[in-house]
């Protein structure tokens, strides 16, 4: 790792890095941290110069593996080359208006793309003019199409991928002759729900006002060792920005959760990393799965403090330098990734090409530097499952917040448990079975039960146990108890608050018992408990509330007392089940996703058609008076909702206003 | 490298230019007395100076101006070492350090061609001083001596001159009084001479002599130092790349009239100026001054120009906020207006403007200037530390709080028993303990008005146990503390009383909340007594020493000035040690330990070295420790600084793994756990000690760089200190300094 470090510093470098200021970066660094929130970590990147070049306006560079600088010079229409940042020579002044993307291949071969005379020029590693051609005359290409060359990149069978602005069937391909190859790589367009309502209700002529819907063209381009081709698009959904390109033109990067929608150039690196700069000044550093690992980075405000940027219009990366150019600047700002970025670096190398085990040492060192590191945990629990290791993947997976990961180590454990326990449960549930079959046959003859038969026929005499009791009648004769309620004859109101509270307890319970696998909440401390039990509580009442009074115009029978009572035993199903099935959850894998979201599902079913039961008895309704009963409760506590939120804004407004009076009047008066 | 060519060639232009006109004899010499001082007026220099040395031979400032001090100016005051003279036009001054004639000018004399000064910057580089006056919408305009109407009252007072200025159009007067002392120019402004007759204008800001020391682009080799981190250089050059000035307000910004710092959390902000120093080098080893603003700096700013920018001077100076606008919204969506602040801010102005030459005529000549003036006032004094070995800073995280259902629990990370396992387990002797989040509850909960530890960290007794084992070993402890915080949404305070309010009327600070000086005085005083009687410790505290703003809480105004003297009294009548995170000068009076010592700039790019300028000012005498090493993304680097640079390496520390505290509001210790630092801290501590050790309790005497990212650093008891940044080995006579390595030596040898 150091060995490598000591090769890509040239003596200009070196020189760079020990001036005599050391400055602390102007930016934080942040990592992917837990719960999906972002976490700040140790810097990755230490700003180490700003070096100005001898150019105006730049748009592009490109740095060879050998450290050599070419800066398409877009304001004075030439390349310049540099070693060491110092101009050693300079190109195509005569064929170059305003060259705005420039490649160099192996043999030092210059692709420029020339925005002003929308060509493309090909120029030997001496300068002189290879080819130079325009757009493409194969009908392939569209007959309306214009052929705006901004970027290029070109492989290693000398193939031009060419950024074409505004062009929205993709990247054009040519060849070196000039031939059109055909388009590559297609952003899709983005039909949001406001286009699909125009599209149903507008005739063709008012569409056609519109500005048409098409895909956003990509900005830039880059190509790895591997002649793939990866692209930012600015301007489009950020987990959709950066993209990634198999040879047939299909994106395999998934989406993005940490971007910008402004990124201006990228550049991927030999050892799996990919850099992207943002027009704001931010830098972020991807593995090629799109996890992110660094972000950082900030604009220049006038304060004028080292790795700031102004109007970053390209990035390339050289060993452990990283370059970026900066358009306004008209210089190269220079970082170096530190000790810790290194190690980060070394360890996703090794991850990247399917190392893990090789890996993990450099992920527990990263992880003594950030505990709060996720990317290191997957890491480290992809490396114990490969061992297999399953309780170690297990603790690792839960911290990386990884489901499948997780599921799947789960799944290895619970077998071996399985295997090794199963058939001594299932001999104890045979005996168990015997046993209880013996019990009953005994009872039926000796009745030694009857004590306790008789203690709970006494303890039915208390209201609450009968109360309790009465809820599981609800299974076999929904429609009969819900006529006992209202002759007042089992079920009381008080009971049917206690019902309520355990149905908010269950809720917030099981938020928190809910097995990781099922859970929303990775972390628990995000849960907020108090809107929990609020929401929950505000439901319940707004439910009973809204169907009494609907009822109540509607000619229902039911009181508040029945409506309120009814509605807390046709909530059983939930308050009885609920909490077992999320204790399950613990238990299973995503492979009985089925199990968990079948169970969920068959109670709230059960719940809805409770309720639906307790309506039509409770208001003695007809099938068809309790279907409009429903249907108007629930919009009338879509008024209330509604109604609560508008008393909210005015009173807020009226605050405001004699409140703005006062201050006004203390001030001017 | 480009650099340094240039420095040289300077050096041989003001060689070459050094035609030195010998000075004319006059008969006068009597000490400073007006008659003599009078008589000596568009006189040239006398020919002996007091103490009966050779004639003094003028040095200008710019080689290409004439050695001699103009006919315009009069001898005000002269002493051993220098001579003052005056211009009563444009109160303008300069000073003959008789050491070695170099005359130090406050003010452009002669104009050239090519200075790019247009005619209000003419105005402002002739006059002494210039003032921005605001009208009641708020509008400024600028007035010089030199271009606006005004009267001047010009009178000689023996040691010196006293100018009252009016300025016609606002109506404005403003009496200056330079005085000579033994070391150099005192410059008052004090607050009751200042008048502002016309209610329909403010004084806005004063511009204390702007051009004092002003150079012309790189003509002489030299540059400017600014209080930025560590310290900042910016050395003069024709070309800079700055394109905006460079900008610092002393202390940080005045909440008091912004309510709160605008929050980005991407971007580190620059480091606060914690000293009142700037100062300028005129060829290195040769001529230097410091200025101290001695009062008035909590309304200070510094403004440095490098050449290239509007103009073609170096300068740096110190101008003052009398008045401000600022904006009062009149609802909560954010409408308002922006209006004048009602009272104009009361303090004195007095810079101290000393003066250095020959060997001393560097920055750390400046920085052992500033250190002795500190020391002389007794500011600073020598923290008294037997031991052999260095210290080191141990910040210990007691606990944390989490939210459980409707409940907080404490989340403990180190307990007592821990901590001192953790001491043990190390086996350090002078360590320096901070126990950070032992109040009930933890880190981010209200820290209580008396001694309460969490009773799940450990009980009074086993703190008192730990902190006596502590000192016994040579070390010390304290309790952290910040006692002007004011958590959000947290119990143990009332936001209608206890805290400070800004200007319009809201309550100062986003998040954290700063508390009113009542508050803190009543806090603070019950816990430091407590901490002082039963613990016999210490407190270590934040923001006290570092963050200063003035409170418009009606009845209760308190401005800058009077908060840094209610401060100091709290702080001297408190009952136990004190250290203090990243303080200000006013905090160093008090100061037994400084923490979280700058070792970097905040990187502006025209600022051209990073240089240990608060480091050499408190060797020798505070010990200072850096900021915590687990957060240092260049481990080794990191520690060649600290060894550069004189710094005691620091630790935030727990016992539990630090993944416990991810979800709480000290998710910001994202590494902290022993077991991981542990053996790291026992390498480290033996490097440093083994390199830092001999030269304890020494002060810096002299630092050169030898070659590209290699430099020496000589103590006072002549051992020297060879750091090599570079990944080459560095050949110093027969010692090798390995790459990325340093080594100490006897310079003495």
């Amino acid at each position: 790792m150091r060995r490598k470090f000591a090769i890509a510093l040239t003596a200009a470098l070196l020189a760079l890095v020990t001036t005599r200021a050391s400055a602390d970066a102007p930016y934080t660094t942040w990592t992917s941290g837990p719960g999906g929130y972002l976490s700040m970590t140790q810097d990755a990147y230490s700003p180490v110069a700003e070096v100005d070049l001898p150019v105006s306006g730049p748009e592009d560079m490109f740095v060879t593996p050998h450290g050599v600088l070419y800066v398409a010079d877009t304001g004075n229409g030439r390349i310049v080359k540099l070693v060491d940042f110092q101009e050693v020579a300079s190109y195509g002044e005569d064929v170059l208006e305003s060259p705005t993307g420039i490649f160099v291949d192996g043999e030092g071969v210059m692709y420029i793309a020339d925005a002003k005379k929308s060509t493309i020029v090909i120029l030997d590693a001496d300068g002189n003019l290879v080819n130079e051609f325009g757009r493409p005359v194969e009908p392939l290409f569209g007959r309306n199409r214009e052929f705006l060359p901004r970027k290029i990149a070109v492989d290693a069978r000398q193939n031009l991928y060419i950024i074409s602005e505004g062009s929205v069937n993709g990247i054009v391909q040519m060849n070196t002759n000039g031939n059109f190859i055909g388009y590559f790589g297609a952003n899709t367009a983005q039909m949001s729900l406001k286009m699909i309502l125009q599209r149903m209700f507008l005739t063709q002529e008012q569409l056609d006002q519109f500005i048409r819907n098409e895909a956003a063209s990509p900005s830039n381009i880059t190509i790895d060792h591997q002649a793939m081709v990866y692209t930012v698009t600015a301007g489009t959904s950020f987990e959709k920005s950066i993209r990634r390109f198999t040879i047939s033109g299909k994106n395999i990067l998934p989406e993005i959760y940490w971007s910008s929608t402004a990124f201006r150039d990228l550049v991927v690196s030999e050892n799996g990393l990919l850099l992207a700069v943002a027009a704001d000044g931010v830098i972020f550093e991807y593995n090629l799965d799109g996890t992110m690992l660094f972000a950082f980075g900030a604009t220049d405000t006038g304060d004028q403090r080292l790795g700031t940027l102004t109007n970053p219009v390209a990035i390339e990366r050289y060993g452990d330098f990283v370059y970026i150019l900066d358009k306004d600047k008209n210089a190269v700002v220079v970082y170096l990734a530190t000790e810790f970025a290194r190690l980060v670096h070394e360890g996703i190398r090794l991850y990247t090409e399917g190392y893990y085990v090789e890996a993990m040492p450099y992920f527990e060192q990263v992880l003594d530097y950030n505990g709060s590191f996720i990317m290191a945990y997957q890491a480290i629990a992809d490396a114990h499952f490969k061992q297999r290791d399953y309780a170690g993947a297990l603790t690792a997976y839960r911290y990386a917040e990884d489901r499948n990961g997780y599921s799947e180590a789960f799944w290895e454990l619970r077998n071996e448990v399985l295997q090794q326990y199963l058939s001594q449960a299932l001999m104890w549930l045979l005996v168990l079975g015997v046993a209880q079959n013996v019990g009953t046959r005994l009872d039926r003859r000796y009745d030694y039960l009857d004590p306790i038969r008789k203690r709970i026929a006494d303890l039915k005499q208390f209201r609450f146990v009968d109360d309790f009791l009465f809820m599981f009648r609800f299974i076999k004769q929904p429609a009969d108890s819900f006529y006992y309620i209202k002759k007042d004859l089992r079920g009381s109101l008080k009971f049917a608050l206690l019902v309520y509270a355990w149905i908010v307890a269950v809720r917030i319970l099981s938020l928190y018992v809910t097995g990781f696998v099922f859970n929303p909440n990775p972390v628990l401390a995000y849960i907020r408990v108090e809107d929990e039990a609020v929401y929950a509580l505000l439901l319940l009442f707004i439910w009973n509330a809204a169907n009494y009074l609907v009822s109540t115009i509607s000619d229902g029978e039911g009181r508040v007392r029945d409506v309120v009572i009814g509605t807390a035993y046709s909530l059983f199903p939930y308050a009885l089940f609920a909490l077992p099935i999320a204790l399950i959850s613990n238990v299973l894998t995503l492979n009985e996703v089925f199990i968990y979201t079948f169970s969920l599902n068959v109670v709230w079913a059960w719940t809805g058609i409770l309720l639906f039961i307790m309506v039509k008895e409770v208001h003695n309704y007809t099938f068809s008076e309790t279907v409009r009963n429903v249907l108007v409760t629930f919009f009338t506590m879509g008024l209330f909702v509604l109604t609560g939120y508008i008393l909210y804004v005015l009173f807020n407004q009226l605050f405001d206003f004699v409140s703005a009076i006062f201050q006004e009047v203390r001030l001017r008066g | 490298m480009a650099e340094s060519i240039s420095l040289r060639r300077g050096l041989a232009v003001l060689i070459a230019a050094g035609v030195l006109l010998a000075a004319g004899s006059a008969g006068a010499s009597g000490a400073g007395s007006p008659p003599a001082a009078a008589a000596a007026h568009g006189q040239a220099p006398p020919a002996l100076s007091p103490d009966g040395r050779p004639p003094v031979q003028f040095i200008a400032a710019d080689p290409r101006d004439l050695a001699e001090v103009p006919e315009t100016y009069e001898l005000a005051a002269e002493n051993a070492l220098f001579q003052l003279y005056a211009n009563p036009e444009t109160l303008a001054f300069k000073v003959v350090d008789r050491r070695s004639g170099y005359i130090w000018h406050s003010n452009l004399d002669e104009k050239e061609e090519e200075d790019r000064l247009n005619r209000t910057w003419t105005a402002f580089a002739q006059s002494g001083i210039s003032i921005d006056y605001l009208d009641r919408q708020a509008g400024e305009e600028r007035n010089s001596v030199t271009n606006a109407e005004h009267t001047t009252e010009f009178a000689l007072t023996g040691d010196g001159f006293e100018a009252a200025v009016t300025f016609t159009d606002p109506s404005i007067t403003i009496i200056v009084r330079v005085t000579l002392d033994a070391n150099g120019v005192r410059v008052d402004i004090p607050f009751e001479s200042i008048e502002e007759n016309d209610p329909a204008f403010k004084l806005g800001l004063l511009y204390v002599y702007p051009f004092f020391g002003a150079t012309r682009g790189g003509r002489i080799p030299g540059y400017m130092f600014i209080p930025d981190g560590a310290g900042s250089l910016i050395r003069f050059a024709d070309e800079t790349k700055a394109h905006n000035v460079f900008y610092g307000r002393y202390y940080g910004a005045d909440l008091g009239m912004i309510t709160y710092l605008p929050y980005d959390p991407t971007v580190r902000r620059p480091f606060r100026i914690s000293i009142p120093v700037i100062g300028m080098v005129h060829g290195e080893k040769e001529n230097a001054y410091i200025a101290v603003v001695e009062k008035g700096a909590s309304y200070g700013q510094i403004v440095a120009h490098p050449s290239g920018i509007i103009t073609n001077f170096n300068f740096l100076y110190n101008s003052f906020i009398y008045n401000q606008s600022y904006f009062q919204s009149t609802n909560r969506s954010g409408a308002g207006v922006t209006t004048l602040q009602q009272n104009t801010n009361a303090f004195d102005i007095s810079i101290h403007y000393r003066f250095l030459t020959g060997e001393d005529g560097d920055y750390v000549g400046m920085a052992r200037s500033y250190q002795k003036y500190l020391v002389d006032r007794g500011i600073l004094a020598k923290v008294e530390d037997p031991g052999a070995d260095i210290g080191i800073s141990l910040v210990f995280l007691g606990g944390e709080k989490e939210k459980v259902l409707f409940w907080h629990r404490l989340i403990p990370m180190t307990t007592v028993e821990q901590m001192a396992a953790i001491l043990d387990d190390l086996g350090l002797r002078n360590t320096d303990v901070v126990y950070y989040g032992w109040q009930p509850l933890g880190a981010s909960s209200m820290p209580p008005d008396s001694l309460k530890i969490d009773r799940r960290l450990g009980s009074e007794g086993e703190v008192r146990a730990l902190a006596e084992a502590i000192r016994t070993e040579g070390g010390n402890f304290y309790l952290y503390y910040h006692p002007q915080a004011a958590f959000f949404e947290e119990k143990g305070y009332s936001p209608r009383y206890d805290l400070a309010m800004s200007i319009s009327r809201q309550n100062l600070g986003s998040y954290t909340y700063y508390l009113n000086l009542a508050a803190v005085t009543e806090r603070f005083t019950g816990l430091s007594e407590d901490v002082g009687t039963i613990l016999s410790g210490g407190l270590a505290l934040d923001g006290i020493g570092s963050t200063l703003y003035s409170d418009f809480k009606p009845g209760h105004f308190l401005n800058r000035e009077d908060a840094i003297a209610a401060y100091q009294e709290l702080l001297a009548g408190m009952g136990s040690r004190a250290s203090f995170f990243n303080p200000n000068d006013y905090a160093f009076e008090f100061m037994r330990a400084y923490y979280d010592m700058p070792i970097f700039t905040s990187g502006y790019i025209y600022a051209t070295d990073t240089v240990p300028f608060l480091q050499i000012v408190l060797s020798g005498y505070v010990p200072f420790y850096g900021a915590p090493m687990n957060f240092s993304s260049n481990v080794r680097e990191d520690l060649l600084k600290h060894i550069d640079f004189g710094v005691y390496p620091a630790y935030y520390l727990t016992q539990e793994i630090t993944a416990q505290i991810l979800n709480t509001p000290s998710s910001w210790i994202y590494t902290s756990s022993y077991g991981q630092w542990g053996q790291e801290i026992k390498e480290t501590y033996a490097w440093l000690n083994a390199l830092l050790g001999p030269v304890k309790g020494q002060s810096i005497v002299e630092r050169e760089q030898l070659r590209d990212g290699v430099f020496a650093t000589t103590y006072s008891n002549g051992m020297r200190i060879v750091v090599n940044y570079t990944d080459r080995p560095f050949q110093l006579d027969d010692l090798v300094v390995d790459a990325r390595n340093a080594l100490i030596q006897d310079a003495g040898q």
